[in-house]
């Protein structure tokens, strides 16, 4: 081994503790890195796997009912390869022993196994047999949360009657990668299941003998750009049996979180390891920077010896690569595992037949070569000062460093004579190491930007849960008809025992259209002083529903460019289809999905009806054993047609988001702990290893350890407030940014704080600059100042 | 075995160095010229400030003059470029440096190895080591060794290399008066054993005793050359 290398270890060595601090901001980057890039290729590749294996369709039509003959017609249209039709429906689900409302999705397939389009993935039993007609294939996470398998028997309600069927087998389709009842948002596998069913019992059971409620097709390829124009036509074409909605791949709710997911993880796998790498390569440069000039005595040496500048500048920058090189294996080996982790994470989220955490050789080659090259960068310039030098000037010690008056003395004038001498030595020590003052607070900044933008998430997280679940929507149950009905439906459903109060719904699909802009949405008719839903304005004041017109949220607003006074046209889908115009009174304020309200009896005459309901909403007791019968006794009622209990679903979305929150808190504050601690530490050893004779000298002078200690406390503290507070408004920017990038039609990331977000962030750091302290006082205790006033060459 | 030759190895034509502190140029060397003589012992003296220490820097090719001219052999050092200079000080020159700069990671054998790793003809370190004195310490980094033995080593790793010119930068000043005449022999030795050139400088003129020719230095000029037609031996020094 070459002596130089030898000399290296042994300095690597001896300066471990730093080094390691270091190398574990860089490990943290690449940790980021390489377990987002990997959970994210992990994510990509099963989602084209299982697309692939499923046939997942292009797009989706939805109907009221069409003969199978006529859907054969979408064929004429150019760019439609292949289709599907299929009958579906909403079901309740009677489950024995659970009281609680449990709903379904009634699917077809066809009764002989086919390759057809969004076909399933059997995870245990068989395809449907020859001997039952009644038989069902059930989701497989909900059979395993009800303990159900094949062999058993489940009781649905299909088309107003209790019907048993056998199920054969459990499965899972790429359609509901991602499955979420309706109204909620985290799948729920307990309350909500899928259930296919033989196309002819579909046929006997929904009446629907040669019909179907949904088509699914494929493109060809080279069509799917214009996929928009074609359902456009299709709509046109399938206009006579009341198309629902048209929905493209990328709107389908499932593909859209998961696509969102998949994005998002992209987008954050490359500014958060961005973020930790830049603070470890400024934090490395202080510190090589240091070892360079504590060694330019041996720098001149070597160049004295014959050694080339080339040599001795690679000498230095191996600092910097072996701190890269254990920060990227550690990271790359963390990496691994923590994408390990998120898979299985994703597993409970997202169902797929084969997710599994593989190992992507050109992302760990990338964490490692960027870790590299951080370091590389961070040493670069100290090994280059030490180039600068001509070795004769090099062997001579250091010239004192500049003395004189900083910036701040003349700023503050006769204020800074008030100020203690301990005081003006910290802020010309933090003055007149720029570089080193630059790097502490911008690594604070990072780090105190970091949790703000996590704490803001978790808040973003919990409000939206409040403003959807708890201010907007606030009924404890929602009952959905079978068919319309007229008011005195709602006076029967208060009369149950159990329920508090009632109050109508009229959901209505129709189109809005303004001008080019048009959107498929579901009107929702309340009453005018509905107390069960409360849409909001931007200021967070309840809006009234008005006698005429029409509130629309923000995003359906945007999306049809309409500002309040607009007018817009509404095609009922349903009935005689007679457009209608309609003023836009109000925009409301929402998070999820894209919804409009009016007042009920405005919507009824819309459509051409006297005051009707299709739902209601309910609030009610809570005592389980009442709740129970009243579930019980919902579900007998013939024309009810699904009992969803929203407080049930919030339950389960709160546990959902609490458990993550946890984690996701958990190690939010140890990466940025990591920041904030390896860059105090770091420049404080740097600072004591300069001031070393200073520290002697105060030491013989009668200073106490506190006494001096607390100066570079002093020095700390205001490097680390100050990048903490300007880490505020940084973390709020990385929040919006985080927000813009995730908005979609399904969901949009409210960017909101709390007085939480901003003072935890702030004692977080101070703890982080106390403990870092606690290592540079220890560091103080130990050091032989008689020693550091010895003259030294 | 004293090696003198007529040949000159080193020439050092009306040297001058300026050097700028901010405002004030400081003319520390006024037109310094001498020649150095293959197998000599040179002790160039002068008091601080004289600019002993610059001379030896410019010989070393570690700096470069304002103007004038430094030849080694056939090259012209004024000349040459930062690698060639390089080269000359890694083939034909060792350092002997006050404060020895070791390095204080390395043992003293490693030290010494700094040397013949990047030099062409080394010689070897044991050979070295036994040369100075000091290989019971191979082993033993700079902080276990004592001033001596440090400058022992120091000048160990200065010959390594196997270099014509040894050139000693006050090689005793951080030593006791034992411990210098301990080094001092050890210069000499090389001196006069393996025929090394060797250029002391000193601010004590007693250790110029030892030398063939002394050059006085005063204010950046040659006061006087002496040539020592007896020197004495180093333990006979006394100051």
């Amino acid at each position: 081994m070459k002596t130089l290398h030898r000399k290296l270890i042994r300095e690597l060595y001896d300066a471990k503790g730093l080094l390691l601090l270091i190398a574990s901001i860089i490990a943290v980057g690449v940790t980021c890195f390489v377990a987002m890039q990997s959970a994210y290729h992990n994510l990509d590749e099963a989602k084209r796997r299982y697309y692939r294996q499923c046939r997942m369709a292009d797009f989706w039509i939805d109907l009221k009912k069409a003969p199978l003959t006529e859907l054969e017609s979408l064929y004429s249209i150019p760019g439609i390869t292949e289709i599907r039709a299929r009958i579906r429906f909403m079901a309740n689900v009677d489950l024995e022993d659970f009281a609680e409302p449990v709903s379904g999705m009634v699917l077809s397939l066809p009764d002989r196994r086919q390759p057809v389009i969004n076909n399933i993935v059997l995870r245990s039993g068989d395809y449907f047999t020859e001997h039952r007609q009644n038989e069902v294939i059930v989701s497989e996470k909900f059979a395993q949360a009800h303990d159900l398998g094949p062999g058993q028997t489940i009781h649905l309600v299909l088309n107003n009657r209790r019907q048993e069927l056998f199920i054969v087998g459990t499965a899972i389709s790429s359609e509901f990668t991602y499955l979420v009842g309706p109204g909620s948002f985290v799948p729920d596998p307990i309350h909500f299941g899928v259930f296919y069913v033989k196309r002819s019992y579909a046929e006997d059971i929904f009446d629907f003998a040669g019909a179907a409620n949904e088509v699914a097709g494929i493109l060809a390829p080279e069509a799917r750009e214009g996929i928009d124009e074609i359902l456009r036509r299709a709509e046109r074409l399938l206009d006579p049996y009341g198309v629902f909605a048209t929905t493209p791949l990328d709107l389908q709710q499932s593909d859209q979180f998961l696509s969102n997911e998949i994005k998002g993880l992209g987008d954050i796998a490359t500014v958060l390891p961005t973020i930790f790498l830049a603070v470890a390569a400024l934090v490395l440069n202080v510190l090589i920077t240091r070892m360079a000039r504590r060694q330019r005595v041996v720098v001149g040496t070597l160049k004295a010896l014959g050694y080339y500048d080339r040599q001795i500048f690679w000498h230095f920058l191996m600092y910097g690569l072996c701190v890269g090189v254990l920060g990227g294996l550690l990271g790359s080996v963390l990496g691994y595992l923590a994408a390990t982790g998120m898979t299985s994470v994703y597993q409970w989220f997202f169902e797929f037949p084969d997710l599994r955490s593989e190992f992507f050789w050109y992302t760990h080659a990338i964490g490692m070569s960027v870790s590299i090259a951080c370091a590389l960068v961070g040493g670069f310039r100290g090994s280059r000062a030490m180039l600068k030098l001509q070795p004769a000037e090099a062997m001579r010690p250091e010239p004192p460093k500049r003395g004189g008056r900083v910036w701040l003395e003349r700023l503050l004038g006769p204020m800074w004579q008030r100020l203690g001498a301990s005081w003006r030595m910290v802020f010309r020590s933090l003055l007149r190491h720029r570089t080193r003052t630059a790097t502490g607070i911008f690594a604070a900044m990072m780090g105190a930007g970091l949790l703000v933008s996590g704490f803001m998430m978790t808040e973003a997280q919990e409000f939206l849960v409040s403003f959807q679940f708890y201010r907007t929507a606030r009924s404890d149950l929602e009952v959905t008809f079978e068919s319309e009905q007229g008011i005195d439906a709602l006076t029967e459903i208060k009369q149950l025992d159990g329920v508090d109060y009632a109050e109508p719904l009229l959901s209505v699909a129709c189109d809005l259209v303004h001008g080019p802009y048009q959107r498929k949405v579901g009107i929702t008719g309340l009453v005018t002083d509905a107390r069960l839903t409360v849409p909001y304005d931007s200021d967070g004041r309840p809006i009234r529903i008005p006698e005429s017109g029409v509130v629309l949220t923000k995003r359906l607003a945007e999306l049809l460019h309409v500002r309040p006074g607009d007018r817009l046209t509404m095609i009922p889908v349903k009935g005689e289809r007679r457009p209608v115009e309609i003023l836009v009174t109000q925009i409301a304020d929402s998070y999820m999905g894209l919804s409009a309200y009016a007042q009920i009896d405005y919507l009824s005459g819309l459509i051409g009806e006297s005051m009707v309901m299709s739902g209601a909403q309910l609030t009610t007791v809570r005592k389980p054993a009442q709740l129970d019968a009243l579930y019980r006794e919902l579900r007998q009622k013939p024309n009810i047609q699904g009992v969803q209990s929203r407080r049930v679903m919030i339950d389960q979305v709160t546990e959902t988001l609490l458990q993550n929150q946890f984690v996701f808190i958990g190690i939010l504050v140890l990466f940025s702990g990591i920041i904030f601690f390896g860059s105090i530490v770091n420049a404080s050893m740097v600072n004591l290893a300069e001031r070393q004779r200073e520290v002697g000298t105060f030491r013989a002078l009668g200073y106490s350890e506190w006494q001096i200690g607390s100066m570079f406390l002093r020095e700390n503290l205001l490097t680390n407030l100050t990048g903490a507070l300007l880490g505020l408004p940084a973390g709020w920017c990385l929040t919006w940014l985080t927000a813009v990038s995730y908005n979609n039609d399904l969901i949009r990331l409210p960017v909101v704080s709390a007085p939480w977000v901003w003072w935890t962030t702030l004692v977080l750091a101070v703890v982080f600059a106390l403990a870092a302290h606690a290592v540079v006082q220890w560091t103080l205790s130990r050091m032989d100042f008689l020693d550091a006033l010895k003259v030294k060459e | 075995m004293p090696d003198n030759t007529d040949e000159i190895i080193l020439e050092l034509t009306d040297i001058r160095r300026t050097f700028r502190m901010g405002e004030v140029s400081v003319h520390v060397l006024k037109g310094v010229s001498l020649q150095v003589r293959r197998g000599e012992f040179l002790a160039i003296v002068g008091p601080s400030g004289s600019g002993k220490t610059t001379i030896l820097n410019l010989i070393g090719g570690l700096d470069s003059p304002t103007s004038g001219t430094i030849r080694y052999r056939d090259q012209d050092l004024t000349r040459a470029t930062s690698n060639q200079r390089t080269r000359y000080r890694r083939d034909a020159v060792g350092f002997v440096f006050q404060f020895y700069n070791l390095v204080p990671n390395l043992t003293a054998r490693e030290n010494i190895l700094v040397t013949t790793e990047i030099s062409q003809e080394p010689r070897d370190v044991d050979e070295v080591l036994e040369l100075v004195d000091l290989t019971d310490r191979a082993d033993h980094f700079p902080a276990q060794l004592s001033g001596g033995e440090q400058q022992r080593i120091s000048i160990a790793r200065a010959v390594a290399g196997n270099p014509e010119l040894l050139l000693c930068d006050e090689p005793t000043g951080a030593l006791d008066f034992e411990t210098g005449k301990k080094v001092l022999r050890v210069l000499l030795d090389l001196n006069r054993q393996l025929g090394k050139t060797i250029i002391v400088i000193t601010h004590n003129s007693a250790l110029a005793q030892v030398a063939d020719r002394v050059i006085h230095l005063r204010s950046g000029e040659i006061s006087s050359v002496d040539q020592n037609e007896s020197p004495i031996a180093p333990e006979e020094v006394v100051w």
